[in-house]
């Protein structure tokens, strides 16, 4: 089969799948999600048949499993507990937050972890070299929530030059929203930077042993176009790839940090939902970050078959 | 080669060196917990809220006056055992099922393998925050979410292991010899295939106290009145602004635990693969 056809097919089962597995975990796990919203007093069987019904959960499993996938196919994800809306309004509202929070996470690992890594594959033995590899292997190990903390304690608590919560949209003030973007992207950045420095130092030490780039040096081309211009450019394939399959752990970094920042996208909203018990909420805020994920990772996938054909015969 | 092998050597040193005083300090904690802690959990000061480190309290105090150092120490209890029993259970089961689905092989063992592909790659955190979100969460339930969780990481290690020990030579010098497929699985692959299973399980639990660490930060880990380091974190955020001392040692000691446990994973893995190592 094509590779991107083959690709898509696995995307399109990512999303089934796992979104399949939240809709029958909410409703076989042990939990009653009808009892804990209502919990045990109140519950009088009118009571209980009641809230069942506005959580579609009164007809047998597997008529509500397709009415639900029906709904979604429509874009209907369901009403919410709490505030009696469309949860289609409020997910409308925060992903575009939560991308732009992830872009921002992308272009901070990249423009430090890039960069670092050249540097300690140029001069492996060097004290720049090895420190670029430490604060790396730093980078790495601190959990999301104690990278954001040590920022906001720098940043915005002793130096007071950033703010360590909230949002502004951009329409109303680029400047302001920038600002509230800077210290959530530098701690989701920070640790795919020490991700994305010890591929490129691997990669560029590697593509730079390679004979056409030995060629080029005997051609008489300069060190830094032959590392910048020859090397460069092929040793980024696995760096792509490496994103691509980190994407994954980057959404699941943004849950911490949207909660640490008060940064309200979908994350800060799956955690409301959980503290409210608003199923159909907290089900569709899955689904979505699910969907997410699977085309992220099929746009990169993509994107690797265009620059790296040789991929596409796997 | 022996120059290589020197700085081997001191690195691997250097990581042991690290890793093992980080650990046995996080483990005695957890063992010892309330007889070697400074002040009872309980032990309220109100005469010195969310104070800076000071002779009285060496890591500070929380919001109610409590000894931080105190409960670090006790906190530890939740943290190791969430995050060591999670791992175990992960690599038993999930080992076993590895185990079992290479045995019968065939579409099982592709499907099993496609599944636990599509899971892995999954972020771990979102499965956890549904399952804390449907029930009313306890240390015990923590664990084996987690466990869940990290499963299908040994499912597929394991399987994959086995298939390609298959047609190792040890495996038909043993089928030669008459053994039953059960003892080839048990007593020849599985003792050949361990050291792999270890390193995973070294890193499944920097994973596992990961996970713990931010869930509880979430306030969807053990409720009160069990603590976590994470947990400590999260209900110190609020109060960092008032004053920033007390939550950087909680923070410190979830970042010094999780980079030993890699360290020596890190270290474990070149020890029993050797040929792999830079």
């Amino acid at each position: 089969m094509n590779y991107y056809l083959r690709r898509l097919a696995v995307a399109i089962a990512t999303v089934l799948i796992s979104s399949s597995l939240v809709f029958f975990a909410i409703r076989i796990l042990p939990g009653d999600p009808v009892m804990m919203l209502l919990g045990e007093s109140a519950a009088t069987p009118e009571v209980i048949a009641r809230m069942a019904e506005r959580l579609g959960m009164d007809a047998p499993l597997h008529v509500q499993y397709f009415r639900w996938l029906t709904d979604l196919l429509q874009l209907d994800f369901g009403t919410s507990i709490g505030t009696g809306l469309p949860v289609a309004n409020e997910l409308i509202k925060r992903l575009p937050r939560s991308l732009e929070l992830m872009a921002g996470g992308i272009l901070v690992s990249l423009s430090i972890g890039i960069p670092l890594g050249v540097v300690a594959a140029r001069r492996p033995d060097s004290f720049i070299g090895n420190a670029a590899s430490v604060l790396a292997l730093i980078g790495l190990s601190a959990p999301t929530f104690v990278k954001g903390l040590i920022l906001i304690i720098i940043f915005s608590i002793t130096l007071g030059l950033l703010p360590s919560s909230g949002f502004t949209p951009f329409t109303q003030d680029p400047v302001a929203n920038l600002r509230n973007l800077i210290l959530p992207s530098l701690t989701l950045g920070l640790g795919f930077a020490g991700v994305v420095q010890r591929i490129t130092r691997a990669s560029l030490a590697e593509t730079l042993g390679k004979d056409y780039v030995r060629t080029v040096r005997a051609k008489g081309v300069s060190e830094n176009a032959s590392v910048y211009r020859h090397a460069l450019p092929n040793a980024m394939i696995p760096v792509i790839a490496v994103v691509g399959i980190r994407i994954g752990s980057m959404l699941g970094g943004m849950v911490v940090i949207e909660n640490l920042f008060n940064w309200p996208g979908l994350s800060s909203y799956l955690i409301e939902a959980c503290y409210a018990r608003d199923y159909p909420a907290i089900q569709a805020c899955l689904v979505v970050i699910f969907f997410v994920f699977s085309l992220v990772s099929l746009s990169m996938d993509v994107l690797m078959g265009i620059i790296n054909p040789r991929r596409r015969d796997v | 080669m022996s120059d290589s092998s020197l700085t081997f050597t001191r690195q691997s040193d250097w990581r042991v060196w690290f890793a093992i005083p980080v650990l046995a300090v996080a483990g005695l904690f957890a063992l010892l917990g309330e007889w070697i802690a400074p002040y009872s959990v309980t032990g309220y000061d109100y005469t010195a809220i969310l104070s800076s480190p000071t002779a009285a309290h060496w890591f500070g105090t929380d919001e109610l006056g409590r000894d931080i150092l105190s409960r670090l120490i006790i906190a530890s209890r939740t943290s190791v055992a969430v995050a060591l029993g999670a791992t175990l259970f992960a690599a038993i089961t999930g080992s076993l099922i590895g185990l079992l689905v290479s045995y019968i092989g065939g579409r099982l063992e592709a499907a099993v393998s496609s599944a636990a592909d599509i899971f892995i790659a999954l972020p771990d955190i979102f499965f956890a925050i549904l399952v804390m979100s449907l029930v009313a969460p306890n240390p015990t339930i923590l664990t084996i979410t987690i466990g869940i969780i990290y499963m299908p990481q040994f499912t597929k290690i394991v399987s994959a292991m086995v298939q390609s020990a298959r047609h190792a030579d040890y495996v038909t010098a043993a089928r030669s010899m008459g053994a039953s497929g059960t003892r080839i699985i048990f007593s020849d692959i599985l003792p050949n295939i361990l050291p792999i299973i270890v390193v995973k399980f070294t890193l499944t639990i920097s994973s596992a106290l990961l996970l713990e660490a931010s869930l509880s930060f979430l306030g969807l880990g053990a409720p009160p009145p069990n603590t976590s380091w994470g947990q400590m974190v999260g209900s110190l955020k609020p109060y960092i602004y008032n004053n920033p001392w007390p939550i950087v040692f909680p923070s410190l000691m979830i970042f010094f635990v999780i980079m030993a446990v890699n360290v020596l994973g890190d270290w474990f893995q070149d020890y029993v693969n050797p040929e792999v190592r830079r």
